[in-house]
């Protein structure tokens, strides 16, 4: 087993064990904290797999700003500093067997797969995904790119005409 | 050129939002009825061109963008869908807070659908369905003083999530099964390999999810009966047959190889969404809720014709398509203008429409009568056609579990007629003045109802249109 290999099952205890903490912690607060942390184990997954890009952009987006969001909207609700109800034990139980049994499945299938080797090596540099953003040949990303920011738009009116204050009423 | 012509219904439609968006900023002080005449002329310059510029096939964008007959054909029909649902929300809309911004919502939907249809990739594919169903989460949210209206919005964006989340689960074991995404490249490596299967049966899940097909329904009364009408209608009528004219274009196209493990799928999910969604119907009391099951079963039926994997269940799919768009939108017409004028919803207020509002009260009895499948109207051809192609693979049983449901579906619709044109009330619906834009709506639609039945060449048009493919 060489450093590589150790780093990789480091890095991945590290994100379960905060992934676990997210979702099983009954303060709301500290659950975005565990999500940021476990947000972080998969920049440093991007950094071992050596796509320094989606790293950055992984920290940049996930934890500059989306955690941060999240953290955001927590204060502004009043429930902030409350434990949040425990759930009844047979829906845990359930949700365990259900959530365990649905792993085995998979990972018994992900372990006997046959992968098809990458064909050829993907460039990954900044200039390279730039150009591919922009690109309207084949492998290019033109058009996706610009219906993320329809999207992203639509988004943002659908937000803010949910979040708007009523106006008052014109004389 | 060729690229004015591929995107057509895209870019007018992208154009049309820049253009309300620039009217917007340039004058804030529009009054409803004058920004609901700015769409609806936009939308019907919209419909018109897009059903007169020719249809070019081809792909764009390096095979992100594909175009097709059946394609186009659908996206027109999206688009002459929701004028009509423009045309059927005016009473809603003139008292909607934000009317510029339900217009803006309802077309970025209706863009991500266009280009859901046309999706020659799964990225394209994820993202234009994210596009069809986030702004949709929030028009559900449009009734604002209420508080069922902020349920349903959140309900449908949380199981919109979960659904999405096996998606692209689904999508990521594809990409690990092929290493590829695109469609093309998809349909020549699709193979029986197990990690193959389970991605592509997570990817069926994610769109049957959001089809509502049983076991994946539980969303669909609340969202359906929270909304506003016009939003129901847009729901059930526009957002379905998009995602039914992508779910056979994949299943026959992209993994026409699998034909058989999606056949059983197919036939368990057809059958328990039949039997199920006619079982509740049964015992709804709340209009939206009822039309909320029945929808359920009209997809029960339109699996049963996808099933046949053959061009004549693609057609029969699309041609019923056609009908239940005519249909649902006279019905939603006739709920949401009672329900905007009065706020009754339940049947048991329908009571004795036919007296005080007859033409209404024979919309909806014509609309059902085609939902349910009795002659003349084109329901009856279209269910039919729907049986017709399920016979080709030989599965007696499954036609027979339909043609059974079909009649269980009969008494359903039929205690709304009796209930319309039977009983007694003495505080019946006060007759009620029912606007232009409705009525040409209404008439448009019934119009449909009984030409699209009697007109053979609406189908075999459909039909010539699936030879390229």
């Amino acid at each position: 087993m060489d450093s590589s290999v150790i780093s990789f099952y480091a890095i991945s205890a590290f994100l379960l064990t905060f992934g676990v903490m997210a979702v099983t912690t009954r303060k709301i607060f500290r659950a975005a904290i565990w999500l940021l942390f476990s947000l972080i184990g998969i920049a440093a997954l991007y950094f071992w797999m050596d796509f320094q890009f989606l790293a950055a952009v992984q920290i940049i987006v996930y934890i500059g700003g989306i955690v941060v969001l999240i953290i955001f909207s927590i204060f502004l609700t009043q429930m902030s500093g409350k434990d949040m109800p425990q759930a009844l034990t047979s829906r845990k139980l359930i949700a365990l067997a259900l959530s365990l049994g649905g792993f085995a499945f998979i990972a018994h299938f992900l372990a006997h797969a046959n992968y098809h080797e990458s064909s050829g090596l993907v460039d990954a540099s900044m200039p390279a995904i730039g150009r591919k953003l922009l690109s309207v040949e084949t492998g290019g990303y033109a058009l996706p790119f610009e219906l993320i920011s329809v999207l992203l738009l639509a988004s943002m009116i659908g937000c803010i005409v949910i979040a708007l204050k009523k106006a008052q009423e014109k004389p | 050129m060729q690229l004015f012509y591929l995107l057509k219904n895209e870019w007018m439609l992208s154009f049309m939002m820049v253009v309300l968006l620039i009217l917007k900023v340039a004058d804030n002080g529009r009054s409803h009825s004058s920004w609901i005449r700015i769409f609806n002329g936009l939308m019907l310059v919209l419909c018109v061109a897009g059903w007169l510029m020719p249809t070019v096939e081809g792909e764009a964008f390096g095979g992100m963008f594909f175009s097709y007959k059946a394609g186009a054909f659908a996206k027109n029909l999206l688009c002459t869908g929701t004028l009509f649902i423009g045309l059927i929300g005016e009473d809603w809309l003139k008292k909607t807070r934000h009317v510029v911004e339900f217009y803006l919502l309802i077309i970025s939907t209706l863009m991500g659908m266009c280009f859901m249809i046309s999706a020659g990739h799964m990225l394209m594919f994820y993202l234009s369905l994210e596009l069809a169903s986030i702004p949709l989460a929030a028009m559900c949210n449009f009734g604002f003083e209420e508080r069922r209206s902020g349920e349903a919005a959140m309900k449908l964006i949380l199981s919109s999530a979960f659904s999405s989340g096996l998606m692209l689960m689904g999508i990521s074991f594809l990409y690990g099964a092929t290493g590829t995404l695109s469609f093309a490249q998809l349909t020549l490596m699709s193979s029986y390999e197990p990690l193959f299967i389970i991605g592509f049966v997570l990817l069926f899940t994610g769109i049957v999810f959001k089809l509502s097909v049983v076991p994946f329904h539980l969303w669909t009364a609340d969202v359906y009966e929270g909304s506003p009408a016009p939003v129901t209608a847009f729901l059930s009528v526009i957002s379905k047959g998009a995602m039914v004219m992508v779910f056979a274009y994949i299943l026959y196209h992209v993994f026409g190889a699998l034909n058989d493990v999606w056949y059983t799928l197919l036939y368990v999910l057809s059958i328990a969404t039949m039997v199920i969604g006619n079982l509740f119907a049964i015992r709804q009391q709340n209009l939206k809720r009822f039309l909320a099951f029945s929808s359920i079963t009209q997809i029960g039926y339109i699996l049963v014709g996808i099933s046949g994997s053959s061009a004549e269940g693609f057609t029969a799919a699309m041609y019923f398509i056609v009908v239940y768009l005519f249909s649902n939108i006279v019905a939603f017409g006739v709920i949401t203008h009672i329900a905007s004028k009065t706020g009754n919803e339940t049947i048991d207020s329908y009571k004795g429409l036919a007296k005080t509002n007859p033409f209404l009260a024979w919309s909806m009895a014509i609309a059902l009568f085609s939902l349910a499948g009795v002659p003349p109207t084109a329901g009856f051809f279209g269910k039919i056609f729907l049986l017709k192609a399920g016979v080709g693979t030989g599965n007696f049983v499954l036609i027979i579990v339909a043609a059974l449901n079909m009649i269980v579906a009969l008494y359903y619709y039929l205690r709304v007629i009796r209930a319309m044109f039977m009983d007694s009330n003495e505080n019946a619906i006060q007759p009620l003045e029912s606007g232009l834009s409705l009525r040409i709506a209404l008439f448009v639609c019934l119009a449909g109802i009984i030409l699209t039945g009697f007109a053979g060449s609406i189908y075999e048009y459909i039909l010539n249109l699936n030879v390229g493919l």
